[in-house]
């Protein structure tokens, strides 16, 4: 589709999208670059000057603009919310729209509010009396209260502080896991795209798409350097976040319990020893280096020794390769300590094993891109009809 | 000052506020009735609003008691004389507010109404209009005070009002009279100004205690024009 505005301002240019059901669409670029424009055709706020936007196979011109609306769940920057509504009648306007009786719609609306994570007690709030993080959960709720299949959400977190911006991230993650909605999302941030994203749409300034793909395509394989340099300069270790250390060897590494003695610390030849004990057995303390133990006396305790500290730990399997880079970084042994879900230390990793699990999850990665464009060619010559779009 | 005049004439001072109170607050409720659909107008075609403020605003240089008297020979000497010209310069001061409070209402809450599903009438009735109600109705406040206190011109072309006081007391040399139609006058502006504030507040429980702002800018700029307006 095409947007051009009469001053002949192109602001979509023959823009071809599908966004999968059930999927995470972000459409992100510098501003002015038609993202907005993009979002706002699909509940017809605009309407294009070419082209058609199908939703389910039927094209949305056909539809009351009306009523397309109240199935599509909208979400915008600083909320939106009716300031002279309460939280849980602001929630409600949808379902109230479609004829609910009001006493439901409430009902539904205090629901919704435990949804996203705030205390049903602040329904009869004016949104003006609310955080604006807390304004933003509401402007969530309310976009799902008719239970709409597709959401829209126009910079939703733009407005907040980092923090709050983060926390209203990780939890669109976690509700679109138990929703499962399709979602278009509009930000500038390629930060916010990369994390909430299952796609990523990045824009040039005119409207035209310069890459599309999931957000560890666009790290690992950028299409020019316009992605390039718009996703960053670190977005090797960025893309790491995508990779999981399911795969990454670890070794048992020079750990020994606190009950242990200096002496038999130094007899290993480590040029440093992870201390562990505590709440569990395997619970590490810290690390301590060859170089300290040579001036103690050989009978001292480990756990009476003065240890450095570890930063942080990353849980096997769960936390990213970046996770534990990052933990390898920070450990003054410049290895990483890997714990299972009880925080109890399953083995370390070196650089050099670090350095074989990234290769080997890129190499998997590179060839699963690899087919999935393949795929797309195959199937753009198939000229098939969008799925949502 | 003879207080004694006061309870000897109370059923005519009584008459006599009544009459006012009835010129002034018919003609400012008149005036909103006719602002509501022009400010919309306004408010949604641009270039509606500017020649219509200058229109207005000459309307409003018109001395009353001139207005009044142009308006005779269509409607003789009779209250709709009054209420028709104090419709006219109520209208001056409450048109604007109605604008600057259609306009007041913050493009995200427009464009999340429209985008929830509310078709243009709906959005206006339930969403634009209940937030422009702070800045109307400070604009119908100083339309009240301003008619209450203007229709004691009235008593010039003969129409009863508490101006009979004064007149009455100029001729007669008496200056109680004067200062008791002064008082009711004042008085009668004070109670309507209050029984609005008290209309706003049950009319619009989200705004108490927060944003007196979104009433005091406009507000501010018609209170400016207001007290220029003394015949």
């Amino acid at each position: 589709m095409t947007k051009r505005y009469p001053d002949g301002t192109v602001a979509v240019d023959h823009l071809d999208l599908d966004v999968p059901d059930g999927k995470t669409m972000v459409l992100v670029g510098p501003s002015g670059c038609g993202k907005t424009t993009t979002l706002r055709m699909i509940n017809r706020l605009v309407d294009p000057s070419a082209g058609r936007i199908l939703l389910n196979g039927d094209d949305i011109r056909a539809q009351d603009p009306s009523r397309l609306r109240r199935g599509i769940g909208y979400v915008i920057q600083q909320s939106g919310l009716f300031p002279h509504r309460t939280v849980e009648d602001n929630i409600a306007t949808v379902p109230v729209l479609n004829g609910w009786s009001r006493a439901k719609a409430r009902a539904r609306a205090r629901e919704l509010l435990k949804t996203v994570g705030l205390d049903p007690a602040l329904a009869k709030r004016y949104p003006h009396q609310l955080s604006g993080g807390q304004q933003q959960r509401v402007g969530v709720a309310r976009a799902l209260a008719a239970d709409p299949p597709v959401l829209l959400m126009d910079e939703p977190f733009s407005a907040v502080d980092p923090v709050v911006r983060g926390q209203l991230q990780e939890q669109l993650i976690s509700l679109q896991n138990e929703l499962r909605k399709t979602i278009v999302l509009v930000t500038h941030d390629i930060e916010e795209a990369i994390k909430v994203g299952d796609i990523v749409a990045l824009y040039h300034p005119h409207g035209t798409l310069a890459q599309l793909g999931p957000p560890e395509r666009l790290l690992g394989a950028p299409a020019d350097d316009y992605v390039a340099g718009f996703v960053g300069f670190d977005r090797g270790i960025r893309r790491l976040s995508f990779f999981r250390t399911e795969g990454l060897s670890l070794s048992a590494g020079p750990v020994l319990p606190g009950s242990a003695t200096v002496a038999s610390a130094v007899k290993t030849g480590e040029p440093w020893i992870l201390v562990v004990g505590g709440q569990t057995e395997l619970t590490p303390r810290g690390w301590v280096s060859a170089e300290r133990l040579a001036g103690l006396d050989g009978d001292t305790r480990l756990a009476d020794v003065a240890t450095d500290s570890f930063g942080h730990t990353f849980t096997v399997g769960d936390d990213s390769l970046r996770a534990a880079l990052d933990a390898a970084v920070l450990s003054p042994a410049g290895v990483a300590i890997g714990v299972d879900e009880h925080g109890r230390v399953a083995g370390v990793a070196t650089f050099d094993q670090l350095r074989a699990a990234v290769q080997a999850a890129q190499a998997a990665q590179d060839a699963l891109d690899a087919q999935d464009l393949l795929d797309e060619q195959v199937a753009r010559q198939g000229q098939r009809p969008g799925a949502t779009r | 000052m003879m207080w004694s005049w006061i309870p000897a004439n109370w059923s005519q001072i009584w008459e006599l506020t009544r009459q006012n109170a009835f010129l002034g607050i018919v003609s400012p409720l008149i005036g909103l009735v006719i602002s509501l659909p022009l400010g919309v107008v306004a408010a949604r075609w641009r270039w509606f609003y500017p020649p219509t403020l200058v229109f207005i605003n000459v309307i409003y240089a018109i001395p009353s008691l001139a207005l009044f008297i142009a308006l005779i020979p269509a409607f003789g000497l009779t209250d709709t004389t009054v209420v028709i010209g104090l419709t006219v310069f109520s209208l001056c001061v409450i048109l604007p507010n109605v604008v600057e409070g259609l306009r007041g209402v913050p493009g995200p809450v427009k464009q999340a109404a429209t985008a929830m599903g509310y078709g243009p009438l709906r959005r206006l009735v339930t969403v634009e209009l209940p937030l422009a109600t702070p800045v109307i109705i400070a604009g119908l406040r100083v339309g009240v005070v301003s008619s209450v206190s203007l229709a004691s011109v009235g008593q010039i072309i003969g129409v009863s009002s508490l101006g009979y006081l004064f007149i009455d007391g100029e001729q007669r040399d008496f200056p109680t009279e004067i200062y008791v139609g002064l008082f009711c006058v004042i008085v009668l502006a004070v109670v309507c100004d209050l029984i609005l504030v008290g209309v706003r507040r049950v009319l619009t429980p989200w705004a108490s205690g927060r944003n007196r702002a979104a009433g005091e800018r406009p507000r501010w700029v018609l209170t400016q024009r207001a007290p220029a307006r003394v015949t």
